[in-house]
């Protein structure tokens, strides 16, 4: 049984569509992200499901329940706000204990549960703390803990992390993975950022124009994306155009202008013989290989541990290359290649 | 050469021309008249001791001050909910609502009151409606007394409440009401808990603005009070162009410079003195 | 949602009581009797002749607009100089400066009034359009004041960095850079100087004495006796100017953001 059921949820402003038709099921104490660029309608999705905003169409059931209609205050759900959307004159004690209030829970339990839900974000010996007094994680924690204690049927975040230093956001990424993991609870998670997406969660949507373009786990979006956009957005990429030579449904060739062979690769579905289409090839797979393309590096660029090589092939083709610093081919003379079981033929997303 | 001198002098030199205009007529003559309130022949201080002890003028402080509560906890009142609607209007709305609030302003209070006196009058159209419409039964009395002056100080000092509270209520992160919202809240426990305590920084600063415009207000209560309702203001006209007893008046000014200064100090955490000017 | 339209019916009620009542004046001023009731029984236009034609509403009409005119070019130039002085103040004296620059305003007209009365008594000056200008100017200053320091305030410091490494001296910079960029918040504060000076009441009515009365001192002196419509002439001429310098302070304030 799915948790959250988002059934052909979609949304207007006017003319202007921000959310096309959209399926989409999230399974009871899964951890789904919604991860796409500014604009792609997530945050749309995830105000939805809050009750903040009413769809234009489709139906949101959560469990066996319609929620549609119901408004924010009767879901039952737990939000963390991009701002954190403390409240300024209350202290942290207060912030967390207010939606117990609102649910007449008695003091004693009340604050049983707030020191449970402090302790459980790490900030014991805080609760009489101004929200002023509190750095921008802490406070990241004190909207996390207001969100738990109610015990909400589904947890819902919007870019929590992004006001934190690139640091404290690695940190905390893991902090919310392993706490996930401790006690999962059905969450929605909203950001533009890959990586944290593949960090945290059991699995991504990946979204765009207002439309779902792919659902997986991380691994699968990163091995097999269904187009040049989720390649794209996830992970570095070699996107090479050509014209498909030929395909059975599970493999597939491109023919490349200026390229002795064709590439061959797993086919992602929408292929057809003679269309255009792109070759995924990841910079980690692409390696130095005797008798190989021959090829020549352009540019090197340093990245700590690893080292990117921009190579140039004969017809003038540019890929990248990723190798372990160290491990990097010295001269500018190399012939290349890759392994055919890693690289996917994708339709060419406009 | 020149260019160099006029940096150094700069700021001195070009507020000059200014500070010598207000010294000529502003500070002197104030200090003139604090002199002048010690210039009785019957003592330095006796229209201080008069002011103070004569019960008719204790009770002209006293209508001061009431007056000055009343007309503040009544645009108070009406202010907030005008306010919180201005700023939840839709914007074609909100102009026009803002429009309402600020062309008054500009207004000669003088036009405002005269208003307020062809309206109020015992056959004017305000008694007549009332009468015509059940209410009462004869006219009411609603110049020349208090009811008058409430009415017209209420509406000349409405918009000094609005603008404040509108700009503390925008102010406040919309997110916090969602989260109060999601956090189960209805409508009215989100206002009482989270809006109203976050815009209370708005309602100090609009009250204390038409408190201190109220202490030494003086067109408005001259036009539509009467005997009964004589305020500080008209009590200093009165001691000027009536009776000419200058120390009486000159002290009597002081007393209300002095408590309007005293007032500025305490509500100075809300109001910045600047802002008083800037709302116009 | 019950509660959405009570709140705006509310809101309406209000305007309406902010908006409408001072419109009084206007059907006042077209009465054909020599007393007013509202709404007039019969309408006419006689009031405007004898607001125009009778010398004494002629000859305040004239010195409220001498006397407007000379406050405004007396307030902005040192309004203008005092701002961008004020601009330059850092700590403490820039506190005890626009302290005494908010003076004028914080403190209560009559008492400036009854102040100015009496330096002015003294000095032979009641009665004169001196005493007035050099009053209405000083009530004036803090608003043209504060109108050009909002528009400094808004100017990027970067500019006049430019200008000076661009090799620009002060009085060139202000010319060409700080002059044109500020130029709207001085109009306004002039717009503003104009309409204080027009509408100000309570000093004029101590200043004035019987020789220099402009139309406010006028429409004081009627409506506390025994007034006839044209008075309301006189009031509703005063709310069309204000309306009008309300509509142009308006655009201007649109031009500058």
């Amino acid at each position: 049984m799915s948790a959250v059921r988002f059934a052909g949820i979609g949304k207007s402003f006017g003319a202007f569509t921000a959310l096309h038709p959209t399926d989409l099921d999230v399974a009871d104490g899964e951890f789904l992200t919604l991860l796409g660029p500014s604009g792609s309608g997530k945050t749309t999705l995830l105000n939805i499901c809050a009750g903040y905003l009413p769809p234009s169409r489709g139906r949101l059931l959560v469990g066996e329940r319609d929620v549609t209609a119901t408004p924010a205050r009767r879901r039952n759900m737990g939000m963390v706000f991009q701002s954190y959307a403390l409240f300024p004159h209350m202290d942290v004690h207060e912030n967390v204990a207010y939606g117990l209030r609102v649910r007449r829970v008695p003091a004693s339990e009340i604050a049983r549960r707030v020191a449970e839900a402090l302790r459980v974000v790490r900030l014991e010996g805080f609760a009489r703390r101004a929200i002023r007094a509190l750095s921008g994680g802490q406070q990241q924690r004190v909207a996390l803990a207001r969100a738990l204690v109610i015990e909400p049927d589904v947890l819902l975040m919007d870019e929590p992390l992004g006001a934190l230093d690139r640091q404290l956001r690695k940190e905390v990424q893991l902090e919310i993975r392993r706490m996930h993991l401790a006690r999962p609870r059905t969450t929605l998670y909203v950001t533009h950022d890959q990586e944290e997406a593949l960090v945290m969660s059991d699995r991504v949507a990946v979204m765009r124009a207002g439309s779902v373009v792919q659902v997986g786990t991380g691994r699968a979006l990163y091995d097999r994306p269904a187009d040049a956009f989720v390649a794209r957005f996830l992970g570095e990429s070699n996107l090479v155009a050509g014209t498909v030579a030929a395909t059975d449904g599970t493999t597939a060739t491109l023919t490349v202008p200026g390229l002795p062979h064709a590439i061959a690769g797993s086919a992602a579905s929408g292929l057809a013989a003679g269309a255009r289409a792109v070759a995924l090839i990841r910079p980690e797979t692409v390696r130095p290989e005797a008798g190989g393309l021959p090829a020549r590096i352009v540019e090197r660029v340093h990245l700590g541990e690893i080292v990117a090589l921009r190579l140039v092939l004969g017809n003038g083709l540019e890929l990248w290359c990723r190798r372990l610093a160290g491990t990097d081919p010295a001269g500018e003379g190399i012939e290349i290649g890759w392994d055919p079981a890693s690289v996917s033929i994708l339709p060419d997303a406009a | 050469m020149l260019d160099r001198l006029a940096g150094r002098l700069g700021p001195a030199a070009l507020l000059l021309p200014a500070v010598a205009l207000l010294a000529v007529v502003f500070v002197l003559p104030l200090l003139r008249l604090l002199e002048l309130s010690f210039s009785d022949p019957a003592g330095a201080a006796t229209p201080y001791v008069e002011l103070l002890h004569d019960p008719i003028y204790r009770k002209v402080f006293a209508a001061t001050a009431w007056v000055a509560v009343a007309v503040t906890a009544i645009t108070v009142l009406l202010g907030y909910p005008f306010a919180l609607a201005l700023a939840r209007a839709p914007l074609r709305w909100r102009v026009i609502l803002f429009a309402c609030v600020l062309t008054p302003l500009w207004i000669s209070v003088l036009v405002r009151t005269f208003s307020w006196m062809l309206l109020l009058e015992t056959n004017g159209p305000v008694n007549r409606l009332l009468v015509a419409g059940g209410i009462v039964e004869r006219p009411l009395a609603l110049l020349f007394n208090q009811t008058g002056v409430l009415i017209g100080m209420v509406h000349v000092l409405l918009p000094y409440a609005v603008l404040p509270i509108y700009a503390a209520l925008v102010r406040v992160d919309p997110a916090l009401l969602r989260a109060s919202e999601g956090l189960g809240a209805s409508p009215a426990r989100t206002f009482l808990r989270v809006l109203l305590p976050l815009s209370m920084p708005g309602v100090a600063t609009g009250g204390a603005f038409v408190f201190l415009l109220s202490l030494g207000f003086f067109i408005t209560p001259a036009l539509l009070g009467g005997a009964s309702s004589i305020t500080l203001s008209m009590l200093i006209d009165g001691f000027v162009n009536e009776r000419l007893v200058w120390p009486l008046a000159a002290a009597a000014s002081m007393i209300l410079l002095a408590a309007t200064l005293a007032f500025l100090a305490m509500a100075a955490r809300f109001v910045a003195p600047a802002a008083v000017a800037e709302v116009r | 949602m019950a509660g959405r339209v009570a709140l705006a019916a509310f809101a309406a009620l209000l305007a309406a009581f902010l908006v409408l009542p001072v419109l009084a004046v206007v059907p006042a001023a077209f009465s054909a009797r020599s007393f007013i009731r509202l709404p007039p029984e019969a309408w006419s236009v006689r009031w405007w002749g004898t607001f125009f034609g009778d010398p004494s509403w002629r000859r305040a009409l004239l010195k409220s607009v001498e006397v407007a005119v000379l406050a405004t070019l007396v307030a902005v130039p040192l309004g203008t100089a005092a701002a961008l002085g004020l601009a330059r103040l850092r700590g403490i004296v820039r506190r005890l400066a626009l302290a005494l620059f908010v003076g004028p305003v914080v403190v209560p007209v009559i008492v400036l009034a009854v102040a100015l009365y009496a330096v002015a008594r003294s000095a032979g000056l009641v009665g004169t359009t001196a005493a007035l200008v050099l009053g209405h100017a000083m009530l004036a200053l803090p608003y043209v004041a504060l109108n050009v320091g909002v528009s400094l305030a808004a100017l990027d410091p970067a500019l006049g960095r430019a200008a000076a490494g661009l090799g620009a001296s002060s009085w060139r910079l202000f010319r060409t850079v700080t002059l044109p960029l500020i130029l709207p918040g001085v109009v306004g504060g002039a717009v503003f100087a104009f309409v204080t000076s027009f509408d100000e009441v309570v000093l004029s009515v101590f200043l004035a004495g019987p020789s220099a009365k402009t139309l406010p001192v006028r429409i004081w002196e009627e409506i506390r006796v025994e007034y006839t419509p044209v008075v309301a002439v006189a009031a509703t001429f005063m709310m069309a100017l204000a309306i009008l310098a309300a509509a142009s302070f308006r655009l201007l304030r649109r031009r500058r953001a």
